[in-house]
């Protein structure tokens, strides 16, 4: 018993650890902007949030440039606010930086270093969602929509979740699959 | 004549070209058919897309490895994860690696469902690799950039 105890430890111990769930509130992390600087969630968040894992080279990422872009257009009026972080390893600010230059986003992506907060949120692909309501609970956790392909989008998720948070509805689909690239995570020794 | 005869030929190769069969498109009923005629071998699902760099960069090493392993009953079976658009694209590529056919290509009505009905964990993130056993049970998956080491290992303790 005692063992099983210690592998079950052990192994806990090898998982990145998930912090964050859906339905429960996120606490305060720790992001970096594209020069390195720390800037804290707490400073970023607002009533209604959205966080959004995304990449510079991730050709699923990408398909959603002008769709994350009309999302922020569209919501920030409303009073929500957008965090997008890059947790990719592979993908240092400058990259960020330019990225972010070159597709005319409107907000300001931060780095994740060592991927830190993806594993808090668990966040696994890029583009990935979390929508926080004013508690900052996870109401929603998923995919922008439901095609890569916009012109077979059929279901706005995280539209959706907006809507109905803003409503003060419940969110009729609060979980669904993210599909994208892997997060290119570090290795992280046990 | 003869130009005319040159006509025919290019419009029936043109017409054969277009009727080419592309990937076989699977759902959950299709993919449970596919996994259940390997049964009696060990069957490597490899879910993949061109768009997704690691996973081009796998398909070879995983070709090896199955041509490593064929006669010990190893199976490769390729699921490709592309849109509509890109599946010609897609065919291509494992053609030109000299993939085993036919291939497949990811076409459930729900994806959501499709992807829960493989593996619940897995969020569909690409690359995505599943390990089966000979008796067609779950023994182990790879999300992610594959650990070429633990997949050989894997594959070591089945065959």
């Amino acid at each position: 018993m005692k063992h099983m105890l210690l592998a079950a430890v052990v192994c806990a111990a090898l998982l990145p650890a998930q912090e964050f769930q859906l339905g429960s509130p996120v606490s305060d992390f720790t992001l970096q902007d594209v020069q390195g600087n720390p800037v804290q969630f707490s400073k970023l968040k607002g009533d209604v949030t959205v966080i959004t894992f995304i990449a510079t080279q991730c050709p699923v990422s990408n398909a959603y440039n002008e769709r994350m872009k009309a999302l922020y257009n569209d919501y920030s009026p409303k009073g929500v606010k957008f965090v997008f972080i890059n947790s990719n390893r592979s993908e240092p600010g400058s990259e960020v930086a330019a990225h972010a230059r070159q597709n005319g986003f409107p907000f300001a992506v931060y780095k994740d270093e060592n991927n830190r907060v993806a594993d808090m949120f668990g966040a696994t692909v890029t583009p990935e969602v979390f929508v926080l309501d004013s508690a900052g609970v996870i109401r929603y956790h998923g995919s922008i929509d439901d095609s890569q392909e916009v012109r077979r989008v059929q279901v706005q998720r995280a539209r959706n979740a907006l809507d109905a948070i803003l409503a003060g509805r419940p969110v009729e689909v609060a979980q669904t699959k993210a599909f994208g690239c892997t997060i290119k995570r570090v290795r992280k020794e046990s | 004549m003869t130009r005319r005869l040159l006509l025919i030929v290019a419009a029936c190769t043109f017409a054969a070209a277009a009727q080419q069969p592309m990937l076989a498109p699977l759902d959950e009923a299709g993919f449970e058919k596919v996994r259940k005629s390997h049964t009696g071998s060990v069957l490597l699902v490899n879910f993949w897309a061109t768009w997704c760099q690691p996973c081009r960069a796998e398909m070879p090493l995983l070709l090896k490895l199955e041509a490593r392993y064929r006669s010990r009953g190893l199976k490769l079976v390729n699921i490709s994860c592309d849109e509509p658009e890109q599946e010609a694209g897609a065919l291509e590529f494992l053609k030109k690696q000299g993939a085993p056919l036919p291939a497949y290509i990811k076409r459930p009505r729900n994806d959501d469902t499709f992807i829960n009905s493989i593996d619940p964990k897995w969020s569909g993130a690409l690359p995505a690799l599943f390990l089966y056993d000979r008796q067609g049970r779950k023994v182990k998956s790879f999300i992610g950039e594959t650990d070429m080491d633990s997949l050989h290992e894997a594959l070591r303790k089945l065959l």
